[in-house]
């Protein structure tokens, strides 16, 4: 398993998606340092102070968005064709015809993509925390260890839930229907928060509930808006300014015990099914 | 026996692939398994292997369950559709398959490998600029590290030259030599004809014919003589003894006859000799593996 692992690690930085991977990264992490740079440039703190926390409030809560979505979309870029590329180009023959049992081989794909995003994920967090603390950004100055520490591990965790079903999916179809299907799956997710919002906002039930069952098919908005909720807590005059923002996404729900349990089913059943789908199949291309 | 199958059979919703393939392989053989395209041969092979799943049937390989994990300790195999991880320099590929094999990288067996193989001095450079031909070879080379005591090679020639061919024949050689278990697949019959001791043809999922190749070579042993006019009785009696669809002697003293065992050829030689016939040539015809499997095929097909 470890030959998997190791292999799957340096091939993500050896190739081009790495590189990719990087710029798009640099060009976010720019993006957000430009916009503080001219936020503070404003002064606005001299001139409305109730506007500065507002602002402060919706830039951080947008880079956040912002930086999941971008860590979700590469972590399917990574996990999509983590397997079905190895089908397909007939690469798995020489592997599995090695002493290697199949779950290894689907442990060895899941943990090695998981440390490279999980070390994403840190880096790309601490970055964006950093750089609001440079310029001085109420929203992150005011954060305490645990809530930086309680944030990181929720926000780690939206794309490291994700590539267990993207490995799923990776075993059953092709490399491009499976990034598609799983871009689906997490815009349905956005939808489902938003939804939930609306429904939260209009005290309307049916919508609540829709935004509820849209979060169960995909719950990584839900995992999500508990990061955020740690980050960013919704009390007087932020949480009503959150309330009615939303983000890029909507805000639904922070995900109660119950659902945090329903996540951990959800992870471990697509890991348990990747495993057994995997063992089943005939390497035959 | 090294490999032992029973009935192994796979079904998919469209068609049988292999249907109740038996086969037994003993230890030092270098067993060849020919067929037509679409015969079934990778889909045998991989069962073999543990990468596709057999629907019915069973078998051994090294002692233990098809399937098994441990089996493949000691097992080689290059595939048909040897692609590897570009990516990666000859030497990484090598450390990675040692890793696989769960031993310990260790550069003296990879210079043994790249040296068995010819491609020493090239470890550095990534196998995507690798031509085929050493993509082949380092294929081998990775198939090689566990010392294997049953390697698979599934057309272990079709991206070389003659030269490189001719090495990968020197290479199977070796190998049995040191007491190696070569499972062959091969379109190259003149290749498999020279290196193998048995051979196992299979058509449409089915062994047509199996045995041993100078068995196989003496089925249908034609020899032809030229000597003195023969007598009627003397035709009549080789009739009797060996040929019973014996055509007449030509006027130039031909006469050609098949034989089932190449012991014959002796027997007839001392039969004419002791009759008083001058013999001036005898000379036995033996099919070649492209004549049996032609044949075998053909007549499977009905033409």
């Amino acid at each position: 398993m470890i030959a998997i692992i190791s292999s799957t690690f340096k091939e993500v930085i050896r190739k081009k998606t790495f590189i990719v991977m990087g710029i798009i990264t640099i060009l976010f992490i720019i993006f957000w340092a430009v916009i503080l740079n001219y936020f503070q440039d404003a002064h606005l703190s001299e001139k409305n102070v109730t506007f500065n926390s507002l602002a402060s409030i919706v830039l951080t809560q947008t880079v956040l968005q912002f930086s999941s979505m971008l860590m979700c979309l590469i972590t399917i870029v990574l996990g999509a064709g983590a397997i079905a590329s190895e089908l397909e180009n007939g690469m798995i023959h020489a592997i599995l015809s090695r002493p290697l049992d199949r779950m290894e081989y689907i442990f060895g794909k899941l943990f090695g993509l998981s440390i490279l995003i999980a070390a994403y994920a840190t880096a790309l967090f601490t970055t964006i925390l950093l750089i609001g603390r440079i310029y001085s950004l109420d929203t992150i100055t005011m954060l305490t260890f645990d809530q930086v520490f309680e944030g990181w591990i929720f926000y780690t965790l939206v794309p490291l839930i994700l590539l267990s079903l993207t490995i799923c999916g990776s075993i059953r179809l092709k490399m491009i229907s499976n990034g598609l299907l799983m871009i689906f799956i997490y815009i349905l997710g956005n939808i489902g928060g938003m939804v939930e919002m609306i429904g939260n906002y209009l005290n309307n039930k049916a919508m609540d509930s829709s935004g509820i069952f849209l979060s169960l098919i995909s719950p990584f908005h839900t995992l999500y808006t508990t990061a955020e909720g740690i980050l960013l807590p919704s009390s007087g005059l932020t949480g009503e300014v959150m309330r009615v923002t939303g983000g890029l996404t909507g805000r639904g729900q922070p995900a109660s015990s119950v659902m945090f349990i329903y996540i951990i089913i959800y992870t471990l059943g697509f890991i348990a099914l990747a495993i057994s789908k995997f063992r089943k199949i005939d390497i035959n291309s | 026996m090294i490999i032992e199958t029973e009935n192994l059979t796979k079904v998919y919703p469209n068609k049988v692939a292999v249907n109740s393939v038996n086969l037994s392989v003993e230890k030092g053989q270098i067993y060849g398994f020919l067929g037509p395209n679409g015969a079934g041969k990778s889909t045998c092979i991989k069962m073999l292997i543990g990468l596709v799943l057999p629907t019915s049937g069973k078998g051994q390989i090294l002692g233990r369950p098809l399937g098994d994990v441990r089996a493949r300790m000691k097992l080689g195999y290059l595939p048909e559709l040897f692609r590897f991880q570009e990516w990666m320099t000859g030497e990484d590929l090598l450390d990675f398959h040692t890793r696989l094999y769960r031993l310990k990288p260790d550069k003296e067996r990879n210079t043994r490998v790249l040296s068995r193989v010819g491609l020493l001095g090239q470890e550095k450079y990534r196998v995507g600029g690798y031509s085929k031909g050493m993509q082949q070879r380092i294929g081998l080379a990775c198939a090689l590290l566990c010392d294997p005591e049953l390697l698979f090679l599934d057309e272990p020639t079709s991206a070389l030259d003659p030269i490189g061919r001719k090495d990968v024949r020197n290479i199977i050689l070796a190998l049995q030599k040191e007491g190696t278990t070569i499972f062959l697949n091969s379109h190259l019959l003149s290749e498999v004809e020279t290196v193998c001791d048995h051979v196992t043809i299979i058509n449409k999922g089915i062994v047509v014919k199996s045995g041993a190749m100078n068995e196989l070579l003496m089925e249908n042993l034609t020899l032809h003589i030229n000597c003195d006019m023969l007598s009627d009785q003397i035709i009549l009696l080789l009739k009797q003894k060996f040929d019973s669809e014996l055509k007449p002697q030509q006027e130039n003293g031909n006469l050609c006859i098949t034989l089932k065992k190449k012991d014959q050829i002796s027997e007839i030689a001392s039969l004419l000799i002791t009759k008083g016939i001058k013999l001036n040539e005898l000379k036995p015809h033996y099919q070649t593996l492209e004549s049996v499997f032609l044949k075998v095929i053909g007549e499977e097909s009905g033409e």
